[in-house]
């Protein structure tokens, strides 16, 4: 089937000049049909105009393609001389939710792991696209899990997306519509920003018979999208309504994550699915907040005066925690403790290597050990 | 890339050559026919004349809530004489989809979507799961709890759902995710239509959208644009696709579909799209002809 596919897509590319219709039934294919296609196209006269048509599809850029066409770099180095990375950086920026816990509790050795750098005096920095919590909260669940961190060490997209229209000066007369939860509420409220939308919105019906309207603000001048386990076909028209009727409404991403570890045993939907359907339905792409965006980075950077060449970034998830530190220009530390396996780093579809990759977190003093 | 001629306004003159080298008209539903479940002025008159010059009239929508046969109820509600076989719905184009790239029946599909996906996967012979009665349930994020999910599905179709909820998000994921060999088949990806009188409401490309992003992958889309349904009509109606008029309101499904198919192709502005949209730089497709609404094929030959 894949070869039939190849095939079929090759003669319609080659046949004519590469038409929108053609890099359409080529993103019909899924992924690894679609690598294959371009491999085997790559030598023919119309890729570059298939390239073009590529980047003002309304479909969702897919990333992965464009590391694949653009950059090599070396492969990730398993991580052996702890002590070296540790000395060689003064700021690590940990994920969260893989890295230090999965769902609500623990990852083995994490507290002991941090105690050490800050022993050390490394500064320490968490940075989560999760949504769901204001940082307020998320200091409160390290308290509940033993970990003595400040809220101001705290990064969560949701604080992001309120930091993000402070500094762009949004007007605080205009209103932001949320798709999403607590978290973005609560920050957007300490920003000092009137919020509409949110978890209430999740019990809204609509009912789509002849005579129905369904109004909105015209004063929304931003709409917010995040992770929402209360996700609605209210929400989507709402969100939709602001985005293509208010003129200059903004429509700002927390995160794109495609499945994150809500719980420990699994994984889920993450927000990635929230902003795709906003995206399918207004055909308009976000501005992303969260990582892999360099929003944050620049944030802290900013605010505690470090140097990005001077930050480890340590995360679970390729394409957000790497992409994150590498766009930022620091260096980056896979962990396997999350989404991410050994196998996944060294498969051949996976074009983005981290400098090192190791098991978890803990390993920086088990390999500290070893060295001894 | 070929520039198109700007599309032209259709007028007495132009439109007797058209009816002149066609043989069947193709009219999208939504925005041309009715909006919602109100029928559009004029429309009945149109097809009668149409069909008094010998016209076939064949029925293409991206809407994959009905069924063909709910469809031609819709249909006989509104005052219209329209058959089964002259519909051909995303709906009966994803359970054909499965049907001609041999879908092994003791393989299950889960449906985000309306029941029109539904009667159109079990007319053919297949086991069909989720739908609108997964609509009601909830998850629960808590330490203890495991979202399971039907080893079984080796597909999953997506599409219009305006009872979409993070159960459906979660259990289509989780079946493209980890089902090996699982399709994601989208039934259309229209960003937004009339699903009623007054105004746009999000269409099936928002669902399609959000399984794209929890999953990574891009979907078979077998409504319009594709030209997959083009092939069963083709098996029914026996005419060059060079003598059929495609008459919709959306250029990326109803106009790319008649030029991808090689037909004449109708623009009507009663719909989703407006003259500025037409006439917008950053559009890149231009049907040959445009007009209001479908009436004024009746008005332009009263003249």
């Amino acid at each position: 089937m894949l070869t039939k596919a190849a095939a079929s897509v090759s003669a319609s590319v080659t046949a004519a000049t590469a038409t929108y219709s053609s890099s359409k039934s080529l993103l019909s294919l899924n992924q690894s049909h679609q690598l294959l296609c371009l491999k085997r196209l790559s030598s023919s006269h119309s890729i570059s105009a298939l390239g073009i048509k590529w980047r003002i599809s309304n479909f969702r850029y897919n990333h992965k393609m464009e590391t694949f066409r653009f950059t090599t770099k070396a492969s990730a180095q398993p991580l052996k001389n702890a002590d070296e990375l540790i000395d060689s950086v003064k700021t690590f920026i940990f994920d969260c939710d893989g890295v230090i816990w999965k769902g609500d509790k623990l990852i083995d050795g994490v507290p002991e792991t941090l105690d050490m750098l800050r022993s050390k005096g490394k500064r320490l920095v968490f940075v989560t696209n999760n949504s769901t919590k204001s940082r307020k909260q998320y200091g409160k669940k390290f308290e509940t899990l033993g970990l003595n961190v400040n809220e101001e060490e705290i990064f969560a997209s949701s604080f992001a997306a309120a930091a993000y229209l402070k500094s762009i000066n949004f007007p605080t007369d205009k209103k932001v519509y949320v798709i999403g939860e607590d978290g973005i509420l609560k920050e957007l409220e300490l920003a000092g920003f009137q919020y509409l939308g949110g978890p209430d919105d999740g019990e809204k019906k609509i009912e789509l018979k002849p005579g129905f309207l369904m109004e909105h603000d015209k004063d929304v001048g931003a709409v917010v999208v995040g992770f929402d386990r209360h996700f609605n076909y209210y929400k989507v028209q709402y969100g939709t309504l602001c985005i293509r009727e208010n003129p200059g409404c903004l429509f700002i991403a927390t995160n794109r994550d495609a499945v994150t570890h809500l719980t420990d045993a699994q994984e889920w939907a993450g927000g990635g699915s929230m902003v795709g359907a906003i995206c399918g339905s207004t055909q308009r792409e976000p501005h992303v907040v969260g990582k892999p965006s360099t929003f944050m980075m620049d944030y802290l950077a900013d605010k505690f005066g470090i140097l990005k060449s001077q930050i480890c970034m340590v995360g679970d998830r390729l394409d957000t925690d790497i992409l994150f530190g590498q766009n930022g220009g620091c260096k980056t530390l896979l962990v396997l403790s999350g989404v991410t396996s050994l196998s996944m780093l060294q498969s051949p579809n996976n074009s983005i290597q981290p400098d090192f990759y190791t098991n978890k977190i803990s390993d920086f003093l088990s390999l500290k050990a070893a060295t001894v | 890339m070929s520039r198109r001629a700007a599309a032209e306004l259709l007028c007495g003159v132009n439109l007797r050559a058209l009816l002149d080298s066609v043989d069947a008209f193709l009219f999208d539903c939504d925005g041309v026919i009715w909006k919602g479940d109100k029928l559009i002025d004029g429309v009945p008159q149109t097809l009668d004349l149409l069909r008094s010059k010998g016209k076939k009239l064949v029925f293409v929508t991206n809407n994959s809530t009905k069924s063909r046969t709910q469809y031609a109820h819709k249909f006989t509600s509104l005052g219209l004489s329209v058959t089964q076989d002259e519909i051909f719905s995303s709906s009966f184009a994803a359970a054909m989809y499965l049907k001609v790239n041999h879908f092994p029946p003791q393989n299950k599909v889960y449906v985000i979507g309306g029941e029109g996906i539904l009667e159109e996967l079990q007319l053919a012979g297949f086991t069909a799961l989720g739908g609108p009665e997964d609509a009601e349930k909830r998850v629960h994020l808590k330490s203890n709890y495991f979202f399971k999910h039907d080893k079984n599905v080796g597909a999953v179709v997506v599409g219009l759902d305006p009872h979409i909820n993070y159960y459906k998000l979660q259990y289509g994921t989780l079946c493209i995710r980890e089902n090996p060999g699982c399709l994601f088949i989208a039934t259309n990806r229209d960003s937004v239509g009339h699903m009623t009188d007054l105004q746009e409401w999000p269409g099936a490309g928002c669902m399609v959208g959000a399984i794209c992003g929890s999953t990574g992958r891009e979907p078979i889309v077998v409504g319009k644009p594709s030209t997959f349904m083009m092939d069963f009509l083709l098996q029914k109606f026996d005419i060059n696709t060079s003598r059929m008029c495609m008459v919709g309101d959306r250029l990326d499904t109803d106009i790319l579909f008649g030029q991808n198919a090689g037909c004449k192709t109708l623009l009507v502005l009663s719909g989703v799209t407006t003259q500025s949209t037409l006439d917008d730089s950053s559009n890149s497709t231009q049907p040959d002809y445009y007009t209001s609404k479908v009436s004024d094929i009746l008005t332009l030959l009263g003249e």
